[in-house]
């Protein structure tokens, strides 16, 4: 016997009275329902900043850009990673590593496509200004600022390239096929005999401009000016990525992290999406391999192993998959650990290994876990509906229908069209 | 009108078939219920009306217009909107977030206030929980908010798949009470279910399906009368 047809007017009679309690219990005033809770799950620190007017952000924001110029020049004891390595230089590389981060944030923390051979993109960029700057190389000679620009181009046609039969696999398959990727441009910088293998290319070009010594500011060796380029590249990245997340490309991203599925019958074009992401990685990918080929002046097949592509997933779930500033934490650790304890740079993979394990265990969101605010107008609507509760919660004797349907056009009626655009 | 109309379609996953040359039509105005056991092709039938799945063989039209080889989120824009089996809500978005991406398709922003405030009439729970994260909800409010953020894209056929799937029999009741009232607001329903006494209560039309073929259609209250239906379905020898 089913339960569906026992005796109905019982039946009925008490599921719908279960209905008027349920229905009549909607909110009482001041119930737990009514008053928006803290966040507990996510940290505090995302909700303070996001309800801080936009110039006390600028205050805060400043104040800390200044110091991540500063960085290499003061050379603070301790944190510094002399002597064992140059503390400008160490800088250099954690702003790269930084970039690469937030590039390949993009794919796997937004669009939550696991590309394992993001590696592949950073050896494009490398490449390409390498072989546009350098005497070894047989193709035209452009001024090297020029080919960050061709640099990103290049990475991007590539992760379209790539993403065009691959993107159809999902999950496992899809970080496979990376793999796989990756390790294929490598083999092509070997066999390819336009680009040199293990020979390389030397003298990689650098931006123009010579110091009062006669040797040129953006030397191999000197790497402020260096860090200062690619800090400030990144800290543009950050704006550009920053409004993607907040935007329509942004949401469907996050709707395609979480069920593609259900992010298809929503009306995204997940397809058109997943590539679109694909290829912006690739594209801040190629622009950080094109930096790191500049400023180390030599590129060639070696530095282009899969282990480094998997540093680089490690550095964005370390930081926090899908959040930025947990992407520059993470890409800026993994580059600084090994160049600061040199004494175990040797236990390197050992000390990521241990870490990610913990890390996954104790924190498995990453050290600054990803919370999108993903209405273009989300702040303002969130905070009139917390005012909005916030009243209804002074006026205790209101009656209930104050939070119920007939509650005047709710907050997020402007909010949800404010988002079109 | 006829709103939906699948006719002789076959499914295939790989060399399995799992839809034997199905035909059937949704009328405007009309809620349809399709009843069948586990397996029979239930959620595939709404697959491949959804467009997540394609047809081997056989034609969709939806408004008279041939669909069959349209994708998925075209078919949003065009009105066929579905709330998919186990809900598939985006759990680390809130409510509101949830909501708003059911807008995503659409080319009118104007109305979507105006959409928001029925989901809101439909589901007051929804709105006291704006700011929820979708995956800390309940399964009923879940249901809710999957349901809720199909009418987001203001659909003219909309596809529960297994509305009632893992809830408390007072939270069914509820769900289809409001399936109802969607209906009668003009939306045309096409529902899938296991609950089948429920589903054909409420059903101006009910097909029952076995192993990927229709073998039962007519009125909900003539299945729910049929004695064969009653037996396979209802729980009653």
């Amino acid at each position: 016997m089913s339960m569906f047809d026992g005796p109905k007017p019982l039946d009925t009679a008490k599921s719908d009275q279960a209905n008027a309690k349920m229905e009549s219990s909607g909110v009482p005033p001041g119930s737990s329902a009514a008053v928006p809770r803290p966040n507990r799950k996510f940290g505090r620190w995302s909700d303070c900043w996001r309800e801080m007017p936009r110039q006390k952000q600028w205050l805060i924001l400043i104040p800390i850009v200044i110091v991540a110029f500063l960085l290499p020049v003061v050379n603070p004891p301790f944190i510094t990673t002399e002597p064992g390595n140059d503390w400008p230089l160490a800088c250099q590389l954690m702003a790269i590593y930084a970039l690469v981060a937030v590039g390949l944030n993009i794919v796997i923390g937004y669009a939550g496509l696991l590309d394992l051979g993001y590696i592949a993109f950073f050896a494009v960029g490398s490449y390409t200004a390498a072989m546009l700057t350098s005497p070894d190389s047989a193709f035209i000679k452009i001024p090297y600022l020029w080919t960050l620009p061709v640099a990103i181009a290049v990475s991007m046609f590539v992760g379209v390239l790539l993403g065009l039969p691959t993107l159809r696999l999902r999950g496992d398959y899809l970080a496979i096929v990376t793999l796989g990727f990756g390790e294929i441009v490598r083999i092509l910088a070997t066999i390819i005999p336009a680009m040199k293998g293990q020979p390389g290319f030397q003298n990689v070009g650098h931006p123009p401009g010579v110091g009062a010594d006669g040797i040129p500011i953006f030397a191999n060796s000197n790497g402020t000016p260096w860090y200062w380029l690619t800090l400030s590249i990144l800290i543009i990245m950050l704006f550009l990525v920053g409004n993607m997340e907040r935007s329509r490309v942004g949401r469907a991203w996050i709707a395609i992290r979480e069920d593609e599925d259900a992010a298809e019958t929503m009306g995204v074009p997940t397809f058109k999406y997943k590539v679109w992401a694909f290829a912006l990685g690739a594209g801040v990918g190629g622009l950080a391999g094109a930096l790191m080929g500049g400023q180390v002046g030599f590129v060639n097949n070696q530095k282009f192993d899969v282990v480094t592509s998997i540093l680089f997933v490690a550095a964005v779930v370390l930081g926090g998959s899908g959040n930025k500033v947990g992407a520059i934490l993470g890409g800026a650790l993994v580059a600084y650990i090994p160049l600061r304890f040199t004494a175990i740079a040797e236990y390197k993979f050992l000390i990521f290994g241990l870490a990610l394990v913990l890390i996954m265990i104790y924190r498995s969101q990453g050290l600054v876990p990803a919370k999108q605010r993903l209405l273009a107008y989300g702040t303002k609507a969130y905070a009139a509906v917390r005012r909005q509760n916030a009243e209804n919660a002074r006026r205790p004797g209101t009656p209930d229908g104050s939070s119920g349907s007939g509650t005047p056009p709710t907050t997020p009626v402007p909010n949800a069209e404010g988002s079109a655009s | 009108m006829t709103l939906l109309e699948l006719d002789d379609v076959s499914v295939y996953y790989g060399r399995i078939q799992a839809i034997h040359n199905m035909s059937f039509t949704v009328e405007e105005g009309e809620i349809v219920s399709l009843i069948g056991a586990n397996g029979a092709g239930k959620t595939t039938t709404m697959k491949t009306i959804s467009g997540l799945l394609n047809p081997t063989t056989g034609t969709i039209k939806f408004m008279g217009e041939d669909i069959t080889k349209m994708k998925a989120h075209i078919r949003v824009v065009q009105g066929i909107s579905q709330a998919p089996e186990g809900r598939g809500i985006f759990p680390a978005m809130t409510v509101l977030e949830n909501l708003d991406m059911g807008t995503f398709g659409r080319k009118d922003r104007s109305g979507v206030g105006e959409d928001l405030e029925r989901v809101f009439d439909l589901f007051p729970r929804l709105k006291e929980r704006v700011k929820q994260y979708g995956g800390t909800m309940s399964g009923g409010e879940q249901q809710m908010l999957a349901i809720g953020r199909a009418l987001m894209s203001r659909p003219k056929l909309l596809l529960l798949d297994e509305p009632s799937m893992g809830l408390a029999p007072q939270f069914i009741r509820q769900i289809f009470k409001i399936i109802t009232e969607i209906n009668s607001q003009g939306t045309t329903v096409l529902l899938v279910e296991q609950n089948a006494n429920q589903a054909l209560a409420r059903a101006h039309r009910g097909f029952v399906l076995e192993t990927g073929e229709i073998t039962h259609s007519g009125t909900g209250k003539e299945l729910l009368a049929n004695p064969a239906i009653k037996e396979a379905y209802l729980g009653v020898g």
